[in-house]
C-alpha cells in the first residue's frame, strides 16, 4: 500500500508534465502531416524559380540541372541587346508614380467613404466593385481613343493614368475597411481638444493606417509592376515600354531565348522580392487589420 | 509638421510625374514610325543597323523604330487601327493581313512596285501568297522573306546509326522508330500536338498527299483520303517513337526538346535556324524538305510571308514607300534573310555567295523555285480560319493523338467548317 503510495506520488511530478509530450508520442504522423503539404506546396512554388534561375546561369544549350560554370551572357542580353535598363527605370517610375497616386487618392476616398454618409454611396460600392470584374482587354479600344484625345499615349504620365484607374476601385474598397477599424472616438476626442477634422486625421488615424497604406501601396506598385497590356498598348515608343514588354522580347515568333527570359524574369523578380522582404511585416498587418473587429 | 510631410510626399510624387513626361519630337523633315512585327534581341539589332544606313542614305528622312513582341502584335495593329494611330510602315504577314486589309488599313502597293526598281525582282510564289490574302487581289504588303517547313534532322545520330535522312514518309516514320531509344531518353520525331498543332498538320497532310489545291470549287479538299492516312501515321508515331509530352507540344517546346539532345528529328520551319544551329552547331544539324507521299509529288503549303505594309494613316506616305523598298533592295534583303536564315524575296539575292554556305535557306529555294514544286497556299485570308485551325481543331487533334477519333472524322469536321467559311467568303466578294 504504502509501495504503491509511493510509486504514485513518485510518479506524478512526470505525469503532470507529461500531457503534451504523451500527446506528441500518441501521434507521430503529425509532423509528415504538417510539413510534408508545406514542403510539396513549397516545391511547387519554388520549382519554377529554380528553373529561372538555372536558365538564367548556364550557357546556352547546357542541360546541366545546376548553373555551372555560371555564366552572366544572359544579363548582358536582357540589359544591352533588350534594353531592359530603361524599361526598369519606366516600369520604376510608373510603379513609384501610381504607387503614390493610388495611395493618396485611396486615403482620401477610403476615409470619406468609412467616416460619411452620403446619397448613393452604397451604388458608388456596388460600382467600384463592379469594376473589377472588367478585364482589362475588354477597355483597350475605349481607353486608346480616350488617352489619344487627351494627348496621354506615349507617355508614362499615361501608364501611370491607366494603372491608377485600374488599381484605384480595390484600393479604395480595401483602404475604406481599413478606416472604419480605427475609432471614430479617436478623432473625436482629438477634435474635442480643438484639432481640425484635417489635423485629426493626419495626428490621430494616418498612424494607425501605416500598414494599410503599405499593403495598398504595395498592391498598387505590383500591379502597375507586372502590366502588360497597357505599356504596349498605350506606347508606341521604344523608349517608353516597361519590363513586361521587354520580356516578351524573348518570345519570338519562330525562336524563344529561354536563357534572356529567364534573365529578364530574374530581373523583374528582384525588386518585388526586395520590396516584399522589407514591407512583409507591415503587409501581414495591413491585411489582417480588417479581419477581427475590436 | 505632418502636414508638411504630406506636401513633401505629393510634390516628390509631382516630380516623378514630371520625370515621366515625354521627351521632344525628332528632327529631320519627315519622320516616320516603323512597327517591327517581332521585335527582340535577334531581329532588332538587324533593323537598327538598316535604319542607320537609310537614314544615312537619305538624310531628310528619320525612321522611328518600335520592336512589337510578335505574340502581342496583331492585337497592336487591331487597336492602332481602330484608334486610328496607325505608324507609317509596319511589319506584317499574310497571317493576318487579311484581317488588315478587311479593316481598310493599308495601302495597296501595286502602282509603287511597278514604278520603282523592284519591279520584276519579287519572287513570284511570295507575292502570289501575299496577293491571295486580298480579296481584290492587289499587293498589300511588300513581300520581303519567305519560310518554308522543314524537318530539322541530328546529322550526327543518322549517321551513328548509317541511316540516311528520309525522302519520304514511310521512310520517316521507319528512322524515327529505329532511332528511338527510350532507356536514353532519345525519341526518334517529336509531334506538335499543342497551340499551333493543326497549320503544321497540314504542310504535312499535303505534302503526303500530292492534292494540288486546298479547295476544289468551295469544297476543301482537307478530308481527302491519302491526308487522313498522313494524319493516322504521325499519331501512331505518339509515345512510340515520341515523347509523351507531345500532346501538348508548341514550338518552344519542340524546339527546347530538339536542343536539348532528346529528339533526332523536329518539323518546323527556316525559323528555327538560329535557336537549332546556336545549340548544336551547324555540323551537327542538317534540313530536308518534307518528305513526299507515294504519289511523289512536291506540294508546299507555305509559310506566312513577312513583308512590310503602308498604313493609309500615314502622312507621309512617300517616305514611308521609300523606307519599304529599301529594305527590300538587293543589299537590305540579303543582309536581312543571311542574318536571320530565310528566304531573300528579292530574286538578285539568290546570286549572293552566302546562299551557297546555307544549306537550309539554299535548299528551301531550291523548292520554291523548282517548277515541279505546287503551292498550295492555306485559306489564311478567310476571317475564321485562325478560329477554325486552332480553337476549333487544335482539341480535336489531341483526341486523334489520344485514339479518341479517327483521323477522318478529325479531318472531315474540319473540311466542312473550312468550305462553309470558303463559301461565305465567295459570297462576302
Amino acid at each position: 500500500m504504502t509501495e504503491t503510495l509511493v510509486r504514485e506520488t513518485v510518479a506524478e511530478p512526470p505525469d503532470r508534465a507529461a500531457p503534451p509530450r504523451r500527446k506528441r508520442r500518441e501521434d507521430p504522423g503529425r509532423g509528415w502531416r504538417l510539413y510534408l503539404p508545406l514542403g510539396l506546396y513549397l516545391l511547387f512554388t519554388l520549382v519554377p524559380f529554380y528553373w529561372m534561375l538555372v536558365f538564367a546561369f548556364r550557357p546556352t544549350g547546357s542541360t546541366a540541372l545546376v548553373p555551372w560554370p555560371i555564366t552572366f551572357e544572359h544579363f548582358d542580353t536582357v540589359w544591352n541587346d533588350l534594353g531592359f535598363g530603361l524599361f526598369f527605370r519606366n516600369s520604376l517610375l510608373i510603379g513609384v508614380g501610381t504607387l503614390g497616386v493610388v495611395s493618396v487618392l485611396a486615403l482620401a476616398g477610403g476615409y470619406a467613404l468609412a467616416r460619411f454618409r452620403f446619397r448613393g454611396q452604397r451604388v458608388f460600392l456596388l460600382a467600384l466593385l463592379c469594376t473589377q470584374f472588367i478585364p482589362g482587354a475588354m477597355m483597350l479600344i475605349p481607353l486608346f481613343v480616350i488617352f489619344k484625345g487627351a494627348g496621354l499615349l506615349n507617355s508614362l504620365t499615361g501608364l501611370v493614368v491607366a494603372d491608377t484607374a485600374f488599381q484605384l476601385p480595390l484600393a479604395l474598397i480595401l483602404m475604406s475597411g481599413f478606416v472604419r477599424n480605427v475609432p471614430v472616438e479617436l478623432e473625436e476626442a482629438a477634435m474635442v481638444d480643438g484639432c481640425t477634422r484635417l489635423r485629426a486625421f493626419f495626428a490621430i488615424t494616418l498612424p494607425q493606417l501605416r500598414p494599410a497604406l503599405v499593403a495598398v501601396g504595395s498592391f498598387a506598385f505590383i500591379g502597375a509592376w507586372n502590366n502588360f497590356l497597357f505599356a504596349l498598348m498605350f506606347a508606341s515608343r521604344q523608349d517608353k515600354f516597361t519590363l513586361p514588354v521587354g520580356l516578351s522580347y524573348a518570345l519570338g515568333e519562330f525562336n524563344t531565348d529561354f536563357g534572356a527570359l529567364a534573365a529578364g524574369g530574374v530581373v523583374a523578380a528582384v525588386p518585388v522580392v526586395l520590396v516584399f522582404a522589407v514591407v512583409q511585416r507591415f503587409l501581414v498587418q495591413g491585411l489582417s487589420a480588417g479581419a477581427v473587429k475590436g | 509638421m505632418r502636414i508638411r510631410g504630406a506636401l513633401a510626399v505629393a510634390l516628390s510624387l509631382g516630380l516623378v510625374l514630371t520625370g515621366c513626361s515625354d521627351a521632344g519630337g525628332g528632327g529631320g523633315n519627315a519622320t516616320i514610325t516603323f512597327w517591327d512585327n517581332n521585335g527582340g534581341p535577334g531581329r532588332t539589332p538587324i533593323y537598327e543597323e538598316l535604319i542607320k544606313r537609310f537614314e544615312a542614305a537619305n538624310p531628310t528622312i528619320k525612321v522611328e523604330y518600335v520592336g512589337v513582341p510578335s505574340a502581342s502584335v496583331q492585337q497592336k495593329y487591331d487597336t492602332a487601327i481602330a484608334g486610328g494611330s496607325t505608324p507609317d510602315v509596319g511589319g506584317v504577314t499574310t497571317s493576318y493581313l487579311a484581317n488588315m486589309i478587311g479593316q481598310d488599313a493599308l495601302e495597296p502597293l501595286d502602282e509603287r512596285v511597278d514604278s520603282g526598281p523592284l519591279k520584276g525582282k519579287l519572287l513570284p510564289n511570295l507575292v502570289e501568297t501575299v496577293r491571295q490574302t486580298a480579296p481584290d487581289n492587289k499587293l498589300y504588303s511588300l513581300p520581303s522573306s519567305g519560310n518554308l517547313d522543314v524537318i530539322w534532322y541530328r546529322k550526327d545520330w543518322f549517321e551513328q546509326a548509317g541511316l540516311t535522312p528520309p525522302t519520304t514518309w514511310d521512310e520517316l516514320v521507319d528512322r524515327a522508330t529505329k532511332l528511338t531509344d527510350v532507356g536514353r531518353n532519345r525519341y526518334g520525331y517529336t509531334i506538335r500536338g499543342g497551340a499551333g498543332s493543326v497549320f503544321q498538320l497540314l504542310t504535312e497532310a499535303y505534302a503526303y498527299s500530292g492534292v494540288e489545291k486546298f479547295f476544289d470549287g468551295t469544297t476543301s479538299t482537307v478530308k481527302d483520303p491519302a491526308n487522313a492516312e498522313l494524319i493516322g501515321k504521325v499519331a501512331a508515331l505518339y509515345k512510340k517513337a515520341t515523347p509523351e509530352a507531345d500532346v501538348n507540344n508548341n514550338y518552344t517546346q519542340m524546339v527546347a526538346q530538339f536542343t536539348g539532345g532528346s529528339v533526332a528529328m523536329m518539323h518546323h520551319n527556316l525559323g528555327s535556324y538560329s535557336d537549332v544551329t546556336k545549340a548544336l552547331g551547324t555540323d551537327e544539324v542538317g534540313a530536308i524538305t518534307l518528305p513526299v507521299g507515294p504519289s511523289g509529288r512536291k506540294t508546299v503549303v507555305p509559310n506566312p510571308t513577312d513583308g512590310f505594309a503602308v498604313f493609309k494613316n500615314s502622312k507621309n506616305p512617300d517616305a514611308a514607300w521609300k523606307f519599304a523598298e529599301f529594305l527590300v533592295s538587293r543589299e537590305s534583303n540579303s543582309y536581312w534573310n543571311e542574318k536571320v536564315g530565310q528566304i531573300p524575296a528579292n530574286t538578285d539575292v539568290r546570286s549572293e555567295a552566302w546562299i551557297e554556305k546555307n544549306q537550309p535557306v539554299k535548299m528551301a529555294l531550291g523548292v520554291l523555285e523548282d517548277k515541279a514544286t505546287r503551292i498550295v497556299p492555306a485559306p489564311v485570308y478567310l476571317p475564321e480560319y485562325s478560329s477554325i485551325t486552332k480553337t476549333d481543331s487544335e482539341p480535336a487533334y489531341q483526341k486523334v493523338l489520344l485514339g479518341q477519333l479517327s483521323p477522318q472524322e478529325f479531318l472531315t469536321g474540319l473540311a466542312d467548317k473550312l468550305t462553309t467559311a470558303q463559301q461565305e467568303w465567295e459570297e462576302r466578294k
